[in-house]
């Protein structure tokens, strides 16, 4: 790509200092050039559609070289690995998620302190699957359809249930609103961003509430779910239907990552060109640690200093999302291969990528928690240090998968520089 | 691999030609120049990203350098903030309103996309407005502000502040036929404002309706230099060609003085500094250093007498980022720009003329931002004001812009809005569905493209679509 633009630049200069003299000039009579093939180039030629021979989004990644054994590697084990890697991560989380909704189901069944106290655990025990196969994300994989009905945040809690000073507030509390999923699913974020109705997060809400205060989560009362009593019944529901979702919609994902599955997303990811395959791995990688987690979710944290910035914020378990998103990126870099791959082509580079892992692992593992405590101390504060140490430990990882998308020829869509 | 020696080959191709140009020709049109640009499926030139799904509009671009990540992603925290009242435990985002139309930037430009009209015909309206005035010529050559109301329908207000009034939007079905008899109907939309809370709407009232556009590419579209413009510009069709093209000359309220108009559907806004301040204010309610009056007519007491989140609401620091969000929004890439069908509807849009201001191809010069500097990208829009006939005017002139002339719109990212938003509903007020209709809209120096396509075969009315529809 980059050798393309230096070509578009050259002629834009060209253009452009053509253009000026001619309009600094009388404008005389100028027969345009009948100039069809400018209209629209790619697949214009004879060659259209260019390797692999589908629709240009299905190549995008591979970088060039006028040395035609710059990449030449056999990636069918990285790629295969990968497959699997997915496959189970999503299969474990889908696997966690249905634990969750007994736990969810068992709170419905009896509310009570204790079985309220078991749900929320339940929900904190099934995250960290889920949060490893978030380094399957970011190009266009199964995930990327449904992912702002799975982790959409943050969220107008308001637009779900009630918040202090607004009792009334939320579909819970609106009784004309018949309750369904295709209606909450057709209502999510549509309205607005933050108009998030079902999801992670929705369950979060509705089982801790609002975190009004710095040193812990929110503290919902379990009588919220007792039936019969004010909105209560709907809000039984509403917490039964989205949780059900999002099992079901975590289910659906292992069922995509399916290779023996006909006309699964892995049995195409298969049959990727290899190094097509191994730049949305890298890609994966690089824009979770170095645009979701370190920016989204960390940086603009750390700037604004608003607790709702945070990324889980009723149940204040933000680190463990950290450490968990980590685990999961790693994962890719040493259970699909690319460690190994990259070191045979380049083991300064694979051992500095390792340090950069370990380097990041340390800092987050240094971080303070609750996470909305390290957002209200001051700037400068050793808690804030300590968090502005895990931005830049995670753009140095990112960089570094850059260098390593660069030299299994990929190009690694990642700011950096 | 195959595409790059294509787009190598052709790059060549034309560097020939204008050398060819540059020794035979007397003179060279920008126009002809930039048709000598290669169109490519990397529409936002090297911003561009492989995206097509629900967040395709939301990703940086894919060439900004590291340091304008943090800035690009406070940004988009701004973006989606829903502001609240003054005063609350948040400071530095409170001050909503007091009038106001949505509290949030992506409450209409929702996933930074696209906005509609309101499906149950009242307001208040989630993604789209009502620019008021009354006729005559107002301050710096703007729009004459409605007494008591200002030049924009507040549908909100915090509590204890009455919004201004309610929008109505009905439409009435009109019949009509393409060339080989197959019938089409169009949505003639007709608008009104009910429950005015300040008095009595003068009866000249005019209504400007508008939806929220797609926010990608923008920063390129602000980095086409000024003589590029210039030179597009035909405002008396000195090339005949049926197609004049006029740039708009606004007031830049940041640095006080006239500047040629790029953003707004009617290209009153010269950059996006400007455009996002008034937005914050006209939009949002929020006072910024270039908007520091609460946006409160005489006649709006409860509006004066709020309590605001400060002076200003959004400070300086946050209005650059969220500018330099704005600026810096990825274009997604052309999808299946190797299908037969859309390699012909792209000679069709060419064949039919809408290429004439739908350019395919823009080239950007210096930018602060250097990711959006010197790219040669392709929004299929010339920037420039054109007359698009009585249907579509809203008969509310802004500056130099007429009743019925209209900024061409960027094509660029119309495929996709039915992915992340969920809806096809185009032009400025949505009363298109989908792209036919759109097209079928266009009259006044559009007529004749329009025409081409209206009496075109089924198959080649399709493949045209298909073209728009890959963008």
């Amino acid at each position: 790509m980059a050798k393309r633009a230096k070509i578009w630049t050259a002629l834009g200069v060209a253009v452009l200092t053509g253009a000026s003299v001619a309009e600094a000039g009388a404008l005389k009579s100028f027969a345009p050039i009948d100039n069809p093939q400018m209209i629209l180039v790619d697949g214009e030629g004879g060659e259209g559609g260019g390797e692999g021979g589908g629709t240009s989004s299905d190549m995008m990644y591979a970088l060039e070289s006028t040395d035609a054994t710059a990449f030449a590697y056999d990636a069918g084990p990285q790629v295969a690995a990968y497959i699997d890697l997915a496959y189970k991560s999503y299969e474990k989380a889908a696997d966690d998620a249905a634990t969750m909704e007994k736990a969810v189901d068992a709170f419905l069944a009896a509310p009570s302190a204790e079985t309220l106290d078991a749900a929320r655990k339940a929900w904190i025990a099934a995250r960290p699957a889920y949060l490893h196969t978030e380094a399957f994300r970011f190009y266009d994989g199964p995930i990327e359809a449904v992912e702002g009905e799975i982790n959409s945040w943050p969220m107008n809690e308001a637009y779900i249930d009630y918040v202090e000073g607004k009792p009334d507030a939320g579909i819970i509390n609106d009784p004309k609103i018949s309750l369904d999923i295709d209606m909450l699913e057709g209502v999510n974020q549509k309205q607005d961003e933050t108009n998030v109705t079902i999801g992670w997060h929705a369950v979060e809400f509705l089982l801790w509430g609002q975190d009004l205060s710095v040193d812990g989560p929110g503290n919902r009362p379990f009588t919220d779910y007792i039936a019969g009593q004010g909105n209560n019944d709907r809000r039984r529901t509403y917490l039964k239907l989205v949780t059900s979702q999002l099992a079901k919609e975590l289910h659906d994902l292992e069922e995509k990552w399916e290779l023996d599955e006909a006309g699964s997303y892995a049995a195409s990811f298969k049959a990727l060109p290899p190094r097509e395959a191994i730049g949305r791995m890298v890609n994966g990688m690089a824009i979770l640690a170095g645009y979701e987690f370190m920016s989204e979710r960390l940086a603009v944290a750390l700037d604004s200093g608003d607790q709702e910035d945070e990324h889980s914020c009723f149940s204040d378990t933000t680190k463990q999302d950290f450490v968990h998103d980590l685990v999961g990126i790693k994962a890719v870099w040493d259970k699909a291969g690319l460690n190994a791959l990259t070191a045979k082509r380049d083991a300064a580079l694979a051992a500095r990528v390792d340090g950069l892992f370990a380097d990041a692992e340390m800092k987050i593992a240094a971080l303070g928690d609750p996470w909305d405590k390290v957002l209200a101390s001051p700037k400068g504060s050793p808690a804030r240090n300590d968090a502005e140490a895990v931005v830049v430990a995670l753009q140095a990882l990112a960089a570094g998968l850059k260098d390593v998308g660069s030299k299994l020829g990929v190009l690694v869509l990642i700011p950096s520089g | 691999m195959g595409q790059s020696r294509i787009w190598g080959c052709l790059a060549a191709t034309a560097l020939t030609l204008l050398a060819g140009l540059n020794s035979n020709a007397k003179s060279v049109s920008v126009r002809d120049m930039l048709g000598l640009l290669p169109v490519t499926s990397q529409l936002g030139g090297e911003t561009t990203r492989p995206l097509a799904d629900g967040d395709a509009f939301s990703f940086q671009a894919a060439n900004a350098p590291g340091k304008h990540q943090r800035p690009f992603s406070f940004g988009n925290r701004l973006f989606n903030t829903n502001w609240v009242e003054a005063p609350a435990s948040v400071k530095s985002f409170d001050g909503l309103g007091p009038l106001f139309n949505r509290p949030s930037c992506s409450g209409c430009h929702t996933k930074d996309g696209r906005g509609q009209p309101p499906t149950a015909g009242v307001g208040p309206m989630d993604s789209m407005l009502f620019r008021i005035s009354i006729p005559g010529v107002g301050p710096h050559g703007g729009v004459k502000p409605v007494p008591g109301y200002g030049d924009q329908l507040s549908e909100r207000g915090i509590l204890g502040v009455r919004a201004e009034g309610e929008a109505a939007v009905s439409y009435e079905e009109v019949a009509g036929r393409y060339g080989d008899g197959e019938a089409f109907s169009l949505r003639q939309p007709s608008y009104s404002i009910g429950k005015a809370a300040y008095g009595p709407l003068p009866h000249e009232t005019l209504i400007s309706p508008r939806v929220a556009p797609q926010m990608i590419g923008l920063g390129l579209l602000e980095a086409v230099p000024a003589v590029t413009l210039q030179a597009l510009a035909d405002p008396d069709d000195d090339d005949a060609d049926g197609v004049s093209g006029r740039l708009n000359k606004v007031w830049d309220a940041v640095h006080k003085q006239p500047a040629i108009g790029r953003f707004g559907w009617k290209a009153g806004q010269p950059d996006l500094l400007n455009q996002n301040a008034a937005a914050a204010a006209g939009d949002i309610g929020l006072t910024t250093g270039v908007y520091p009056e609460e946006n409160c007519m005489a006649a709006q007491a409860a509006c004066a007498a709020a309590i605001t989140g400060g002076l200003p609401d959004l400070k300086d620091e946050f209005l650059e980022k969220l500018t330099l969000y704005t600026a810096s929004l990825a274009v997604p890439v052309q999808r299946g720009a190797g299908d037969a069908d859309v390699i012909a509807g792209a000679k069709l849009f060419r064949d039919f003329g809408c290429s004439a201001c739908h350019l395919p191809a823009l080239q950007s010069g210096d930018h602060r931002l250097p990711e959006i500097a010197n790219q040669v990208f392709h929004p299929y829009t010339d920037l420039l004001l054109h007359d698009m006939g009585e249907g579509l005017a809203d008969g509310r002139p802004e500056f130099e812009a007429s009743g019925s002339e209209w900024r061409t719109p960027p094509l660029w990212g119309l495929g996709l809005i039915a992915v992340v938003n969920g809806h096809e509903m185009l032009l400025h007020d949505g009363r298109a569905r989908g792209f036919a209709e759109a097209v079928l809209w266009h009259g006044g120096e559009a007529q004749k493209s329009k025409d081409n396509f209206r009496t075109a075969p089924k198959n080649q009315r399709e493949a045209l679509i298909a073209f728009l529809k890959s963008l």
